[in-house]
């Protein structure tokens, strides 16, 4: 009996002890027990300005900078491109054209989004532009020529962190409005975790060795929105400037 | 010792599952189905689950008129799967306009096969296409997470939310391109509320309309496993004299499997939006 009261004890230690995270807040779970993720996030940082550390300017707020080291480790073809993307940046980045932002772009652009969570599959719908990803939980990359603007998500979790590999992207998106950009090659890896029940840490691996010398590593907190009422507005970007207006009633 | 493990596994599992309770509760107010009824399986929230792929039977060219489209392209159609309109009331099935947006949409009608930039299907420049006609369009997904029914459309990457939990509308002030949906479930049928609509959409290519009164009350009843019984009254009392009814039949789509394909519209169509856009007006 009292061998059987230990064993109680120390599994429910364990488990209560799993559960919560240096915060001491628990954090709020699943009934398949993984992290809960469900819910309105936001980054609330200046990447999308500048991945890299930047001084303010006119409409442009400084910042930190979200790379590790603080350095892109480009090919020297590439860092000339990202200079020339940088002078014709009004009208070359995708974003000016209102074109789907791309992975990881589309997960600190000053919008908010929300996580729908299940076992199999875990969809993030963005309100700028209506973007949507589809992440399928231990599942293969689908086979075959795949380009695609938000690129192809498979999940699993390591422990409490949900990790998330992304591949089969076009060249066609950047990584903020500075001219920092990719190929096609480009290999995403995120990895979601948890510290409270209100923020999560956002970490992302970059591979493309068509454009780097070295894979290299991005960090931002993301953070719950807590508004009250909060919901996921709409941004249709591309729609602005071209509504109709001649359908309106008779005055 | 096989006995203390089973033990101690049932403790952690009632330390772990503070939900079981709530999930209970749900379970007991489930509404029994009507005898005979087709009945769902549920989700793990106690949804009636319809989730999968879905394709609309119909067509989103001139919902009045479904034999309209002919006259423009080849285009077979078999009224006796759709009938001779989507429109199920009122029984003319013509779209109860006021005399002045009679005048617009025949206007749009006119000049639909050949339009300038005013008389272009907004879903042609790869708006939005709003409520209901993200739903008469080609193929979208249910997706129910607990909470939500969540719709995805593959054309124009568009997704529409439909939170359960009974909260209010957002401020009359904030216009939609997809609404604000609220959804509850009744019995089997999933009823949803839609406002804070734009005036942007169009309900078909020939120009049919609304403002931005528009209020819109949706069942999606599922009669089986592959097919649900869709319908829409639609109010507006800017355009139209009275509510009018739209019915779709939405069937299983077994073609996708379970993932559908980002299909980027405007990205695609950048040099022929231009085109489009830019073309002088008449």
């Amino acid at each position: 009996m009292r061998l059987r009261l230990i064993g109680i004890v120390v599994s429910v230690v364990a488990i209560t002890a799993f559960a919560r995270p240096v915060s001491g807040q628990a954090l709020p779970r699943t009934a398949d027990g993984k992290p809960d993720l469900s819910g309105i996030w936001q980054a609330v940082n200046t990447a999308n300005w500048n991945i890299l550390a930047h001084t303010a300017e006119k409409d442009i707020p400084a910042g930190l900078g979200v790379v590790e080291g603080d350095e892109i480790p480009y090919q020297p073809w590439a860092a000339a491109k990202q200079k020339e993307n940088f002078t014709n940046r009004a009208t070359a980045d995708p974003e000016s054209k209102c074109f789907l932002p791309g992975v990881p772009r589309i997960m600190y652009m000053p919008y908010p989004f929300q996580i729908f969570q299940t076992p199999a599959h875990i969809a993030m719908t963005f309100e700028y532009v209506h973007a949507v990803r589809r992440i399928f939980m231990n599942s293969p990359h689908p086979e075959g020529e795949v380009e695609w603007y938000m690129g192809d998500s498979r999940g699993h979790w390591e422990g409490d962190t949900l990790v998330v590999d992304v591949v089969d992207f076009t060249d066609q998106t950047w990584l903020d409005r500075s001219g920092n950009f990719h190929s096609a090659s480009l290999h995403v890896i995120e990895r979601y975790t948890p510290v409270s029940a209100n923020h999560v840490n956002y970490e992302v691996t970059i591979e493309d060795p068509k454009v780097f010398t070295r894979p290299w590593k991005m960090s931002m907190p993301l953070y719950r929105r807590l508004d009250k009422g909060m919901r996921i507005l709409e941004n249709e970007c591309y729609a602005f400037g071209f509504e109709h207006t001649w359908l309106k009633p008779p005055q | 010792m096989r006995a203390s493990i089973v033990f101690a596994v049932v403790a952690v599992l009632v330390v772990s599952s503070p939900r079981a309770t709530g999930a209970q509760d749900r379970g007991a107010q489930r509404p029994a189905a009507p005898a005979g009824a087709y009945a769902p399986a549920r989700t793990s929230d106690g949804q009636p689950d319809i989730q999968g792929v879905w394709n609309p039977i119909g067509t989103f060219y001139n919902i009045q008129d479904l034999e309209f489209q002919a006259r423009y392209q080849n285009f077979r159609d078999d009224p006796s799967r759709r009938g001779k309109s989507l429109i199920i009331d009122p029984p003319d099935g013509k779209i109860p306009y006021q005399p002045w947006a009679l005048a617009k949409s025949n206007e749009v009608l006119q000049h639909h096969a050949d339009p300038t930039p005013q008389y272009l299907d907004p879903n042609a420049r790869c708006f939005m296409q709003g409520v209901p006609r993200h739903l008469n369009n080609r193929e979208f997904e249910i997706f129910q997470p607990p909470g939500y029914v969540v719709v995805f459309n593959m054309a124009h990457h568009t997704y529409r939310s439909i939170p359960l939990n009974g909260g209010p509308h957002i401020p009359d002030r904030i216009k939609l391109w997809m609404g604000d949906s609220r959804g509850r479930w009744e019995g089997n049928s999933l009823v949803v509320d839609v406002t804070n609509n734009n005036d942007q959409p169009w309900l078909d290519v020939v120009g049919s309309f609304h403002s931005d009164a528009m209020r819109v009350t949706e069942r999606f009843v599922p009669i089986n496993a592959d097919t649900i019984e869709y319908t829409a009254v639609i109010t507006d009392p800017k355009v139209y004299t009275r509510p009018w009814t739209l019915k779709l039949t939405f069937t299983r789509n077994k073609d996708y499997g379970s993932e559908l394909y980002e299909e980027a519209c405007l990205e695609g169509n950048e040099q022929t939006l231009e085109l489009m856009l830019t073309r002088p007006r008449q």
